[in-house]
């Protein structure tokens, strides 16, 4: 009975897993920097509906995928302006653009497709690799993915060797761990947030369009379901550290698909305990009862240059 | 011709005025000491320079060119590179990480520093491993980095603000001799300071600030420094009192005592330290077996280097840290380990090192900051009795004269000094009180404060407290202290009674050198 | 350096005042103003929507009522974040808040309450839900306190953690669910007995006003008088302007930043019993939807005035009844309101800049 489900459980985690991937692999480094997006689920949220509108319109998902990302990263340039030259506070302003994206979003879908749309967009066609597909009991849910899952994954070592080999990930840890030092080191405290601001909104943006065009192939209302919240929690539960990142939306993603699993296998768990156990555990994290998970220094504080 | 050239400076914070009309030349190859007191704008003008302030008026010009830097980026740009007071590393990564930062190249290339630091290694002999991390460093070694960090790119102007407040004496060697050295090559460098052998001991020229304004710049050949000391201090004899009498004695010699030294005899102890322990959240011992005892009706006096345990004495004594071994008794109770507010109630008033960060909340009125440990006490069922409060204040205010135009003004509205006399009118006012600490009372006030502290501290020892004067300024203990104790590395190395005091010998013990 | 003109810096303070008044009410008219323009490039006619939310907020005795009970919860929250906010704790946990008290107030009212004398039948479950809310604020607050966790961080997790909480509460027959029966046998607890439900005011004339409205003006007066003029107002501000100076001055800081996250979780924790009690009477998986970042958004506005709340959450209390009708009658969709909200946030959060502007330095 586990054989037959296994397969299918594997898979939809790895696509749960995917889009949490994106936005949180962007958040990570955002954060690195100093500038927490409460707004990511808002960045993803608008992508998706803007893929969803753009790929509807134009047959491409491609261009789907391209108009998503612009629009994200637009959000992610307006949460930049407001937290980094205005120093507005971050959490507000990401409620703020979470509760603009919610009722944009909502508005724009039922003035367009109407309330009952059904039908589906065009999306990404899996990809079905034959090399993967041989892996015993997760190969099969390994090939069929679609393009974007494996993007996914790439970004996640882009990230990390920004990060780890280039002076703007140097630049990046610096800002957001001691901005005086870094500004008096001769690094544009604020050019460096933009960019990391700006690409966790690029992420996000890739994140959001994977939900409406590649793994859905519609758009619902408020479809991210909170994704963005669980990425910013897997950032915490992961350390702020790329692979541990990485591995905490994946443990999400596998523990959001339990819920399918539990009541297909006829297990008595209640699925509430599993919704809620990342939440769970992020929050022990960042309680610092499990490991030593430090958060950067200046995270959620805004940088202004003084004696 | 002159390498940087500063013509008609001024920078004003709100409406106080840091630096007035500034004018200087520094030459190439020389050392440049500026020398002033607390407060009187040598960090901001060394800001100016390296760009993390912008004048508000005047214009600078470095090798010619005009040079007006919109932020560090564009001064370390021009080849003008600074070591700041506090350190700018960043502590959780490694030297070669933070030597690498603000560098241009895409892709990190840790092996080109490498290289690099070998050469400084070889040339001036600055030796550290690239691959320590900072927060693991000595607070020499983080300096050292510093230093690295600004000779990596070859610079022009080297700019050292106050490098030597937190060294030992052999660290200070070694960073004046790198200065010398610095400077052979061509380069210039701007050191600031407050310490006299400092300056007569590397420095080519020297430029007096105070107050914002130039006093004088004098060539250090043949240079009297008694006349620094003058210009630096400029107090009006008349004013200032045994400040300057003490002040102007940099020979050595005993300051005549004013007629307000008081009883000669101390009483009962009123604070009882025994071997006092403290180790900071590293591990780092910063007192190391500390004991120390002060009678009733006598000011004792704690002289230091900066940075060898005086801060951690303070923070102990006020409560807000826990000493790792030892005992204090204060008037017979014993208060070690006890929260602040039974440190209160044991009689101890406390007047902290750092005004801002302990002693007020400057976004409060001036009497909620007077009544802040009694918040309780004009108060019906819970609501506060605001104009019982005030009333109280008024008289609080008249009666230690802090001048601001209401109680219910911000506390960020008064000067340094209205706003140091309402933290010593609140401690002052404790009842029961038995002893009052003083950590750094006086730093960063102007005259008229300074004198209105001294009169409150030794009123406060005539009316038989027993009072502990922690300052950095040696001027000030002989003048106010009844007995100087000195501390280094952690431990009371000497001791000097009233009529005893020398400039040399306090200064020998706060090196290290064991009292002969 | 300071100001060393104490009538210049006392100026410049009172300047502020109308600031503070000023913005909130700016981008409150900005933010409608773009939602009409909205309705307007929707081709709907503006009048037709316009009449139908004013329908929908006051039209009848009812709207009015059923808008003013909206109001009484948000108004909660937002007195909630208030208090916190007093200690300069940033509560964004309003939703968990609210869901943990609807949950044990609606466990309350169906085992054992009902049978109580006195209007005990309600007061205990508005009791028990309040207690809930303050223990899930508290924790937050506790590890703010114990471990230096960020409360922002903290209270928004243990919402996402309270939400499944009272999913899972009307999912399971051994905890709320209501059992299955020939009718239906959606996921959602029994309906309440009337004896736990909150009065009515004014039970004659059809309006569901209840006395919420009485428990929220009290309230509001309470959370006034403390942060305005009591000894527990003035140390929480002291500990949130400055923790160091105020342990010094023999506060135990760490107590005051539980009690102002226990106040404040326990100010949504009884808004949430009030939306069951007096409105909803049985629970849901989202009764709260939305309620908590409402009453966020409820308390930002206000910048710290009790009064400023009331005037928030009728606001907000009014729109939303509004944008129901709105869609119902004159099928303009009611997200039109939520992206006035979020202007109104990110309008206001992007002035913080300009009106919390010191006099130092």
């Amino acid at each position: 009975m586990i054989d037959e489900h296994m397969p299918v459980f594997i898979g939809s985690g790895l696509r749960l897993a995917v889009p949490i991937i994106f936005a949180a692999t962007g958040e990570m480094l955002s954060e690195r920097a100093g500038v927490l997006n409460l707004s990511l689920d808002g960045m993803m949220l608008m992508s998706a509906f803007t893929a969803a509108l753009a790929s509807w319109a134009t047959g491409s998902p491609l261009i789907g995928v391209a108009a998503g990302v612009l629009v994200a990263t637009a959000v992610a340039g307006a949460q930049a302006v407001l937290s980094v030259t205005l120093r507005a506070n971050q959490l507000v302003v990401g409620i703020g653009f979470n509760i603009l994206a919610l009722g944009s979003t909502t508005f724009l879908y039922r003035e367009i497709f109407g309330p009952l749309s059904r039908d589906p967009i065009p999306g990404f066609a899996q990809l079905n690799l034959p090399w993967l597909v041989h892996i015993p009991v997760i190969g099969p849910a390994l090939a069929n993915q679609t393009g974007l899952a494996y993007v996914s994954i790439l970004m996640v070592v882009v990230t990390w060797l920004i990060l780890k080999y280039t002076s703007f990930g140097l630049a990046v840890r610096a800002v957001g761990e001691d901005p005086r030092a870094a500004d008096k080191a001769g690094i544009s405290v604020a050019r460096t947030r933009y960019l990391g601001v700006l690409y966790a909104g690029i992420l996000a943006g890739l994140g959001g369009a994977f939900m409406s065009v590649a793994d859905s192939n519609t758009f619902t209302e408020n479809m991210t379901k909170g994704a963005g919240y669980l990425a910013i929690t897997a950032v915490i539960f992961g350390g702020w550290n790329p692979w541990y990142t990485l591995a905490a939306c994946l443990l999400f993603g596998f523990a959001t698909a339990l819920q399918f699993l539990v009541p297909a296998l006829q297990l008595d768990v209640p699925v509430a305990l599993l919704l809620l156990l990342p939440y769970l555990l992020a929050l022990v994290a960042i309680a610092g009862f499990v490991g030593k998970s430090r958060q950067p220094s200046a995270l959620t504080i805004p940088f202004e240059r003084g004696g | 011709m002159a390498l940087l050239e500063l013509s008609g400076l001024t920078k004003r914070f709100g409406a106080f005025t840091a630096l007035d009309d500034i004018s200087l030349l520094i030459e190439r190859g020389e050392v440049h000491c500026l020398l002033g007191e607390n407060g009187a704008g040598k960090s901001t003008l060394c800001n100016l320079v390296f760009g993390v302030h912008r004048p508000d008026a005047g214009t600078m010009t470095l090798g010619g060119e005009p040079f007006d830097p919109r932020g560090p980026a564009e001064a370390l740009q021009r080849g003008v590179v600074m070591v700041h007071q506090h350190f700018s590393l960043v502590p959780n990564m490694t030297v070669a990480e933070n030597l690498m930062l603000g560098r241009a190249s895409a892709v990190l290339k840790p092996q080109d520093i490498i290289v690099r630091m070998e050469q400084l290694a070889a040339e001036y002999g600055l030796e550290i491993d690239p691959e320590a991390r900072i927060d693991e460093l000595s607070v020499g070694e983080r300096q050292r980095v510093e230093i690295i960090k600004c000779l990596l790119g070859d610079p022009q102007l080297l700019v050292l603000d106050e490098p030597t407040a937190v060294l030992q004496p052999d660290e200070i060697d070694a960073l004046l001799a790198i200065c010398r050295q610095v400077a052979l090559r061509g380069k210039s460098v701007i050191l600031v300071t407050h310490k006299l052998g400092e300056i007569s001991r590397v420095a080519d020229r020297t430029t007096v600030l105070r107050q914002g304004r130039i006093i004088e710049t004098v060539a250090m050949e043949g240079a009297d420094i008694r006349s620094l000391v003058r210009s630096m201090v400029g107090r009006d004899v008349q004013s200032a009192g045994s400040v300057l009498a003490a002040a102007v004695d940099i020979e050595g010699k005993t300051p005549a005592k004013s007629s307000s030294v008081g009883p000669t005899s101390p009483g009962e102890a009123v604070l009882q330290i025994s071997d006092l322990v403290y180790r900071d959240p590293h591990g780092v011992p910063r007192l190391d077996g500390l004991s120390l005892t002060v009678g009733t009706g006598e000011i004792v006096g704690i002289a230091g280097v900066e940075g060898n345990g005086q801060s951690e004495l303070g923070l102990i004594l006020a409560g807000l840290a826990a000493p790792s071994a030892g005992a204090i008794v204060v008037g017979g109770t014993q208060v070690t380990g006890c929260t602040p507010q039974e440190i209160t109630d044991a009689g101890v008033g406390i007047v902290p090192e750092d005004r801002h960060a302990v002693a007020c909340i400057k976004e409060l009125s001036v009497a909620e900051n007077l009544y802040l440990g009694a918040i309780g006490k004009f108060s019906r069922f819970g609501l506060l009795d605001k104009s019982a409060r005030r009333k109280a204040a008024e008289t609080m205010m008249r009666d230690f004269d802090v001048r601001a135009s209401s109680p219910d003004v911000s506390m960020a509205s008064l000067s340094g000094g209205n706003q140091q006399k309402a933290v010593l009118a609140r401690e002052l006012s404790l009842d029961p009180l038995v002893f009052l600490l003083a950590a750094q009372p006086t730093r960063g006030l102007d005259v008229g404060a300074i004198e209105a502290v001294y009169n409150r501290i030794r009123a406060a020892r005539d009316d038989g407290l027993g009072v502990l004067l922690i300052s950095s300024e040696l001027e000030e203990l002989m003048a106010v202290s009844d007995r100087i104790a000195v501390i280094y590395r952690g431990k009371l190395v000497g001791e000097l009674a009233a009529g005893s005091f020398s400039r040399e010998a306090i200064g020998a013990m706060m090196s290290g050198h064991a009292h002969v | 350096m300071v100001m060393k003109n104490p009538k210049l810096a006392q100026g410049t303070r009172r300047k502020l005042v109308p600031l503070q008044v000023l913005v909130p009410v700016v981008s409150t008219v900005i933010a409608l103003g773009i939602g009409l323009l909205i309705i307007a490039a929707t081709g709907a006619s503006v009048v037709e929507a316009i009449e139908a939310f004013w329908d929908g907020m006051a039209g009848s005795d009812f709207n009015i009522g059923a808008s003013i009970n909206r109001a009484i919860s948000l108004a909660l929250v937002g007195l909630g974040f208030i208090f916190a906010s007093r200690a300069n704790l940033t509560n964004v946990g309003g939703e968990g808040q609210i869901a943990m008290g609807g949950m044990f107030a609606t466990a309350a009212a169906l085992h054992g309450a009902g049978g109580l004398p006195l209007g005990l039948a309600f007061i205990v479950p508005l009791a028990v839900g309040t207690v809930a809310g303050a223990v899930w604020g508290g924790l937050a607050g506790f590890l703010k306190a114990a471990r230096g966790t960020n409360e922002v961080i903290s209270t928004l997790l243990l919402s996402f953690i309270a939400l499944p909480l009272v999913y899972w509460s009307v999912e399971s027959f051994h905890l709320l669910r209501k059992p299955i029966s020939d009718v239906s046998s959606l996921p959602e607890s029994a309906e309440i007995p009337d004896s736990t439900k909150l009065p009515l005011l004014f039970p004659d004339n059809g309006s569901p006003l209840h006395i919420g409205l009485l428990i929220a003006a009290i309230a509001v007066v309470v959370v006034w008088l403390v942060l305005k003029h009591s000894t527990l107002g003035l140390r929480l501000r002291a500990v949130g302007l400055n923790a160091t100076a105020s342990r010094r001055a023999g506060m135990r800081t760490s107590f005051y930043v539980i009690l102002a996250m226990t106040v404040s979780g326990g100010l949504g924790g009884l808004g949430g019993a009030i939306m069951i009690l007096g409105q909803q009477f049985y629970l849901t998986s989202d009764f709260s939807s939305g309620y908590g970042f409402d009453g966020l958004v409820v308390g930002l506005l206000s910048r710290g005035s009790a009064v400023g709340v009331v005037i928030g959450a009728l606001l907000f209390g009014f729109l939303r009844s509004g944008s129901i009708n709105m869609e119902i009658s004159a099928h303009v969709p009611s997200a039109v309101v939520l992206i006035c909200q979020g202007l109104i946030v990110i309008v206001i959060a992007a002035s913080a800049l300009l009106t919390n502007r010191t006099v130092t330095r």
